[in-house]
C-alpha cells in the first residue's frame, strides 16, 4: 500500500516535477530512478535509507557517476525468459548483494 | 577521503550550519491568520453562542449581549491607535492609525470585529446575574485619556449590580498593551473572554492561518485554526492565549498557573477562548500588529504568537536572517536579494567544486560528443555511457539533486515569511513595487521571472525520452508565469534573482565548453 503510493509519487515526480531542475543529477541511474528501483525491490526501510543517503551524496562534494541500486533477495521465477521480458539484470556484487541493472530492451 | 567519510562531513556540515544558524538567530514566531469563511458581521453575532452545556444558557451568551449594544464610555488615544471601551466594560474597538496597516480598501485597520465577542467581556455562571449585568452599564472614572510616548494611564470601570460590584482597573500603554485587574466584591464564578480574532481584511490571503492559539508552560503551542475547533478543550498552566489573523492578534498573558483556559467552538467551528477567573484576577493584554520588535519589547513571551503555520521551524530562522539583512540595507526588497546571494555563497564551495571539475570536462568533451552521436537514438544508454565517462575522469558538470532539493524548503519558508511577517506588510522595493507581500499589480516581475526561466532552460542542455515531458518542459515558463502572478512580489523577486544567478553560472559553464570547441577548431584548421 505505502509502497504503491510512494512509487506513484515517484512516478509523478519523474514525469513532471523533475522538470523544474531537469538534468541536475550527478549519477546514473538518477536519484529518482535509483529510489524507484529501490522501493520496487527492497524493503521500505532499506529503500528509504538508500534513497536518502543517495540524495545526500548527490552534490558536488562527491564524484557521481554510475551507481546502481543493490538488493539482497533474488526471488523472481519468471515463466518466460526472453530479452524483452526481462526487466532488470541482477549482477552479483563483491559483498553478496546484487546490482539491479535496467534492461534497455525490456518492453512492458 | 572515501565517499563515506565525505558523506559524513557533508551531513555534519549541514547540521552544524543549522545549529549555528539557530544559535546566532534565535527563532522568532509569528502568527498567521486568515480565513475566508466569515463574511457577514451579523453571522458573526449569531455564531458566538457557546455550545457548552454546563456553563451557559442561551440568554447568557455573548451574542445576545453583542446585540444589546453598547455606547462607548471611554476613549483611549495614542499616537498609533484609538481604543474605546463600551458600557459592557469591554474593549469595543481599536483602530490602528498607521497607514501601513490599512485595509485593502484603504481604511484604518480595525482590530475588533463590530458584532463579536469582545475582549474583557465578563460572563457569570449565575444566569440571573448575567441578565442584570447586561442591563447595567459600567461607569468609568474618565471619558478620554491621551497617551504620549512611553506613557501609561489607568482607567477604572465599575459596574454596580444589586448584590455585587465589578471593578475593572485597566492601565493602557502607548505600545498597545494593557494591564488588567478585575475584582468582584463577592465570590462568584465568572469568565473573562479573550474576544474573537481580529479580522482586518474581509478576505484573508490564502494559506495564512487564522484562529486561536494557546502557549503553555511546557512551551507547547496549540493552534486552533478557524473552522477546525471540535468539542471543548481546557488548558491549565497557560502562559498566553491569543486570537489572531494574518498580521494582528488579541493576546492575553501573565495568568496565574492554575488559571483554567477554556476553548469552545462557535457555529462555524471557530475557536472561542475564555478563562475561569478568580475573584481578583490580574493579567495583561495586547491588541495590535504582531510586530517582532514591539512584541519582544513588551514581553518576550509574546513573540510566540508569531506563527508561520507548519513551516515555522524553517520560516522563523529565515525571518531572523531577513531581519538582520534589513538592519543593514534598510529595505526588505534588497534584503531578499541579499538573501539570495547569501544562499549562493553558502553553496559556493559546491559550485567551486563543480567549476573545477568543469576544467577537467574540457579534456573529455570530444569523447562525450562521440558518445552522444553514437547513442543518439537511445537516451538512456547515452546517459549511462556519459556518466561512466565522467566517473572515469573524475569530472562531473552537474550540480546534483541535493542543492536542487534544498531550494524547495528555502522557497517555501520565504513564502510563509512574506505571507505572515507583519514587518513585510507594505514593504516597498523600487519603482512600482510598493508592497512586497502582495502581488505585482502590473505583472512585470512574474513576466520577468518567466522570461528568465525560459532563457535558463534554453541554456541548459536536455534530452527527453518522453514527448509529453518535452512539451510540459517547454510550457513550464508560461505555466510558472501564471502561477506566480498572484504570489507575493517578494517571492517572485527571490525566484527571479535566483534564476539570474543560475543563468550566470550556466553561462560560465557553456562558455568553457565553447572555448574548448573553438580551440579544437583552431587546431584543426592549422
Amino acid at each position: 500500500m505505502i509502497r504503491k503510493f510512494l512509487l506513484k509519487l515517484l512516478w509523478l515526480y519523474q514525469k513532471f516535477f523533475t522538470l523544474l531542475g531537469y538534468g541536475s543529477c550527478r549519477y546514473y541511474p538518477t536519484c529518482s530512478e535509483y529510489a524507484r528501483i529501490n522501493f520496487e525491490k527492497n524493503s521500505l526501510l532499506t529503500a528509504f535509507y538508500h534513497s536518502f543517503t543517495r540524495i545526500l551524496r548527490c552534490n558536488q562534494l562527491f564524484e557521481g557517476g554510475i551507481e546502481y541500486p543493490t538488493t539482497k533477495d533474488v526471488q523472481c521465477h519468471p515463466k518466460k525468459l526472453e530479452i524483452d521480458t526481462i526487466k532488470y539484470w541482477l549482477v552479483p556484487t563483491p559483498n553478496n548483494r546484487y546490482y539491479i541493472i535496467k534492461n534497455f530492451s525490456y518492453k512492458g | 577521503m572515501s565517499p563515506n567519510q565525505r558523506l559524513m562531513v557533508a551531513v555534519g556540515l549541514s547540521i552544524l550550519f543549522f545549529v549555528v544558524y539557530t544559535a546566532i538567530f534565535p527563532p522568532k514566531e509569528k502568527l498567521d491568520t486568515q480565513n475566508p469563511n466569515n463574511i457577514v458581521a451579523l453571522k458573526d453575532a449569531k455564531k458566538i453562542e457557546p455550545t457548552s452545556t454546563t456553563t451557559s444558557s442561551t440568554d447568557n451568551t455573548p451574542s445576545s449581549v453583542a446585540k444589546t449594544a453598547s455606547n462607548d464610555i471611554v476613549t483611549v488615544k495614542a499616537d498609533d491607535f484609538i481604543l474605546t471601551i463600551d458600557t459592557l466594560g469591554r474593549i469595543a474597538s481599536k483602530e490602528l492609525l498607521q497607514e501601513k496597516y490599512n485595509t485593502k480598501d484603504n481604511k484604518h485597520a480595525q482590530m475588533i470585529q463590530k458584532f463579536a465577542t469582545k475582549p474583557l467581556f465578563i460572563r457569570f455562571m449565575d444566569e440571573d446575574l448575567n441578565k442584570e449585568a447586561k442591563r447595567t452599564p459600567y461607569t468609568a472614572n474618565v471619558t478620554t485619556i491621551t497617551l504620549t510616548k512611553g506613557e501609561a494611564k489607568k482607567v477604572t470601570l465599575t459596574q454596580k449590580l444589586s448584590k455585587l460590584t465589578v471593578t475593572k482597573e485597566l492601565t493602557f500603554y502607548d505600545d498597545g498593551h494593557y494591564d488588567a485587574t478585575v475584582k468582584l466584591s463577592k465570590e462568584k464564578r465568572y469568565f473573562i473572554y479573550l474576544g474573537e480574532r481580529p479580522k482586518v481584511n474581509k478576505k484573508e490571503q490564502m494559506m495564512a492561518a487564522v484562529g486561536a492559539l494557546i502557549y503553555s508552560d511546557d512551551n507547547v503551542l496549540t493552534i486552533i485554526q478557524d473552522g477546525d475547533m471540535e468539542g471543548r478543550k481546557t488548558f491549565t498552566g497557560v502562559q498566553l492565549i491569543a486570537s489572531f489573523d494574518q498580521y494582528t492578534a488579541s493576546i492575553m498573558y501573565g495568568f496565574k498557573k492554575d488559571t483554567t483556559i477554556l476553548v469552545e467552538r462557535d457555529a462555524d467551528n471557530n475557536p472561542l477562548v475564555y478563562f475561569d477567573a478568580l475573584p481578583t484576577m490580574s493579567f495583561h493584554g495586547y491588541i495590535g500588529p504582531k510586530n517582532y520588535d514591539i512584541l519582544k519589547s513588551i514581553d518576550p513571551i509574546l513573540v510566540n504568537t508569531i506563527e508561520y503555520g507548519w513551516f515555522t521551524f524553517a520560516s522563523k530562522p529565515l525571518f531572523a536572517v531577513l531581519a538582520y539583512l534589513h538592519g543593514i540595507f534598510g529595505n526588505w526588497g534588497w534584503s531578499i536579494i541579499a538573501l539570495t546571494i547569501l544562499i549562493r555563497l553558502i553553496l559556493y564551495p559546491l559550485t567551486y567544486k563543480g567549476m573545477v571539475s568543469m576544467q577537467k570536462m574540457k579534456a573529455i568533451a570530444p569523447k562525450i560528443k562521440e558518445i552522444q552521436a553514437k547513442y543518439k537514438s537511445d537516451p538512456q544508454r547515452m546517459n549511462a555511457a556519459v556518466m561512466e565517462m565522467y566517473k572515469k575522469h573524475g569530472a562531473n558538470p552537474l550540480g546534483g539533486c541535493l542543492p536542487m532539493l534544498l531550494q524547495i524548503p528555502v522557497f517555501f519558508a520565504i513564502y510563509r515569511v512574506l505571507l505572515n511577517a507583519e514587518e513585510l506588510q507594505g514593504a516597498p522595493w523600487i519603482l512600482w513595487i510598493n508592497d512586497l507581500s502582495r502581488m505585482d499589480p502590473y505583472f512585470v516581475l512574474p513576466i520577468l521571472m518567466g522570461a528568465s526561466m525560459y532563457f535558463q532552460q534554453r541554456m541548459t542542455p536536455n534530452n527527453f525520452t518522453d514527448p509529453l515531458q518535452a512539451k510540459v518542459f517547454k510550457f513550464l515558463p508560461i505555466i510558472f508565469t501564471f502561477f506566480f502572478m498572484t504570489f507575493p512580489s517578494g517571492l517572485v523577486l527571490y525566484w527571479f534573482v535566483n534564476n539570474l544567478f543560475s543563468m550566470l553560472q550556466q553561462f560560465i559553464v557553456n562558455q568553457q565548453f565553447k572555448n574548448k570547441e573553438d580551440l579544437e577548431k583552431a587546431i584543426k584548421n592549422k
